[in-house]
């Protein structure tokens, strides 16, 4: 772990950002596959929530201050996934209306946390739309270890994870335990989530995470292949995203969400001048 | 406390349009809840983000653009941003859900360039992002009264039609409705609401007040109709106690509007909840008898 403390401001930067290109898409294909996509957006929101509540927190108590604001966003993102799950079987004919629930509450909370906080605008920014050089070392450990984690849950996970985000009946009828596997999901969002956001920002994890799995989607013939493409796609945007982010002097998560909006326009044309050229 | 806000023209400003969009934003909810679009509330209130930050950057570069108030970019990117859905929705056939996250990313993306671009990351931009008491201008005003006069009546006007439509697509296009334009003067509805809504509660929680309300009503109401009383009653009486409150304690507006609605929200469920249960437990002990 020596040569991580070697590394500088930039290149934790650039190395967070590799590691987010491989798991925000890879959690994004099962997100995208299972029709819940859009749980990542109301997930970031309410990961400010726990940011701000942490950041309101150490102002006032004094034990809080040497925590990373990051373990409360996580904690806060996880709490929200399970409400979620809550929500949806309080409101049995109109399910979606448990995101929308969630992440109005997450960012107005958020917002009267902001304004009791006497911090700078600046920093917020920062949290709001990602900041490459703000990766201190102490994050870029939050995030090596908790892609480990999530990485090898998946890998080893791999087929639970597939049959329920397919076919939820047929998974039970086969003896796995549905309810487990989905907590274990919401596990593995809220902290994706909550690594991703310190580079791209609370308001663009979401595009992280579906961007390139729609792009990948249009060309991938298979759920594996699928993945594979959009984690190519994922490291690409993060890449050329730091990349044009540090030369033009650009907010990082827009730079990376802006190159992902390429990709998949550039993927989408491509696929349909094929086929064009094919059928003519 | 509530004098005060007669007091200061521009506390008068923030109340009255607060009354305003208490009024509009769960008038427009309740179609988008039942139609089950209450997600693009958020996508749009994220694209006139974009538009609004596509201003400023102009702003700085053309002179001319000074004079152009911020809000009519936005609720002309908002409306581009609706058209951009439909049409995504139509590309991506088998994951339909996928064109809301794809426009809402994209335009917060391409808004947050645009404010790079400006160096736009500043206070301005804060009350954009949550909403602000001391925003509001006389312009802003009339504009957003402007709003409230078309809002109404399209609504008065089409009432009938947007009933139909939200509850059976499929009947009211083989009725002869025109369906898609329809569709589209609805969504261009909710691009104005959002943009006027915006100054306020800020973007970020526009869509707070869209579906918040409509989903505590929903608990107590038995009729559509009822739906939007109960909704905009909830509506106003969160935005009228939440901007008192906000401008007494120095809390974001936005903020403190969205945390009541959601406690009114919990608070529905609860009652229903045990309401519901009493009645349940009554009819337990009765059935052996």
């Amino acid at each position: 772990m020596e040569f991580l403390e070697a590394l500088t401001f930039i290149e934790r930067g650039v190395v967070a950002g590799v590691l987010i290109g491989i798991i925000a898409p890879l959690i994004g294909s099962f997100l995208v596959v299972r029709r819940v996509s859009v749980i990542s957006e109301s997930l970031s929101h309410v990961t400010l929530t726990g940011i701000s509540a942490a950041v309101l927190l150490s102002q006032t108590l004094m034990w809080v201050e040497g925590l990373n604001p990051l373990y409360f966003g996580a904690l806060f993102a996880l709490v929200g996934s399970l409400l979620i799950e809550k929500l949806r079987q309080e409101y049995h004919h109109f399910q979606e209306l448990a995101i929308p629930i969630i992440l109005s509450a997450g960012i107005g909370l958020s917002a009267v946390f902001i304004s009791m906080a006497e911090s700078g605008y600046n920093e917020w920014f920062s949290y709001l739309f990602g900041s490459i050089v703000s990766v201190t070392l102490s994050d870029l450990y939050f995030i090596l270890i908790t892609s480990g984690v999530v990485l090898t849950i998946v890998i080893l996970m791999y087929k639970e994870l597939l049959a329920v985000s397919f076919d939820q009946e047929f998974a039970k009828v086969t003896g796995i335990s549905v309810r487990s596997i989905n907590f274990l999901f919401s596990v593995l969002v809220a902290l994706v989530i909550a690594l991703s956001m310190q580079v791209v920002g609370i308001l663009l994890v979401g595009a992280l995470i579906t961007l390139p799995v729609a792009a990948a989607i249009r060309i991938g013939a298979s759920f594996r292949s699928i993945i594979i493409y959009s984690i190519i796609f994922g490291e690409l945007a993060v890449l050329l995203g730091v990349y044009f982010s540090y030369h033009l002097n650009i907010a990082t998560g827009g730079t990376i969400v802006m190159t992902a909006i390429t990709i998949l326009f550039v993927v989408s044309l491509g696929k349909r001048l094929w086929q064009w050229t094919t059928a003519a | 406390m509530i004098e005060v806000f007669f007091r200061f023209e521009f506390l008068q400003n923030a109340f009255f349009t607060g009354i305003m969009i208490g009024f509009l934003a769960p008038l427009l909810g309740v179609f988008l809840v039942v139609k089950r679009m209450s997600l693009i509330a958020d996508a749009l209130s994220h694209v006139t983000l974009t538009g609004i930050a596509f201003s400023l950057l102009m702003s700085k570069y053309v002179t001319a653009f000074v004079l152009v108030n911020p809000l009519y970019m936005g609720i002309a990117f908002s409306v581009g941003g609706a058209l951009l859905i439909e049409q995504l929705r139509h590309v991506y056939t088998y994951y339909k859900e996928l064109a809301i996250p794809i426009i809402l990313s994209g335009g917060i993306g391409l808004g947050v360039v645009f404010i790079s671009l400006a160096d736009g990351f500043n206070t301005d931009l804060f009350n954009y992002l949550f909403g602000s008491v001391i925003a509001v201008t006389r312009v802003d005003l009339w504009t957003i009264l402007g709003i409230t006069v078309i809002v109404t009546t399209f609504i008065i006007i089409f009432y009938k039609e947007l009933f139909f439509l939200s509850f059976d697509e499929e009947q009211a296009a083989v009725a002869g409705l025109p369906r898609r334009w329809l569709h589209l003067m609805f969504i261009v509805m909710v691009a104005l609401v959002i943009a006027a809504s915006m100054r306020i509660v800020g973007i970020l929680l526009v869509s707070a007040l869209m579906s918040l309300p409509v989903a505590a009503a929903m608990q107590w109401a038995k009729s559509f109709k009822q739906m939007f009383i109960f909704a905009i009653l909830i509506g106003e009486g969160a935005v009228v106690f939440g901007l008192i409150s906000a401008y007494h304690l120095d809390l974001a507006p936005g903020g403190t509007i969205v945390m009541l609605a959601v406690g009114i929200l919990i608070l529905s469920i609860s009652v229903r909840k045990l309401r519901d249960g009493t009645v349940v437990s009554l009819r337990s002990i009765r059935r052996p008898a």
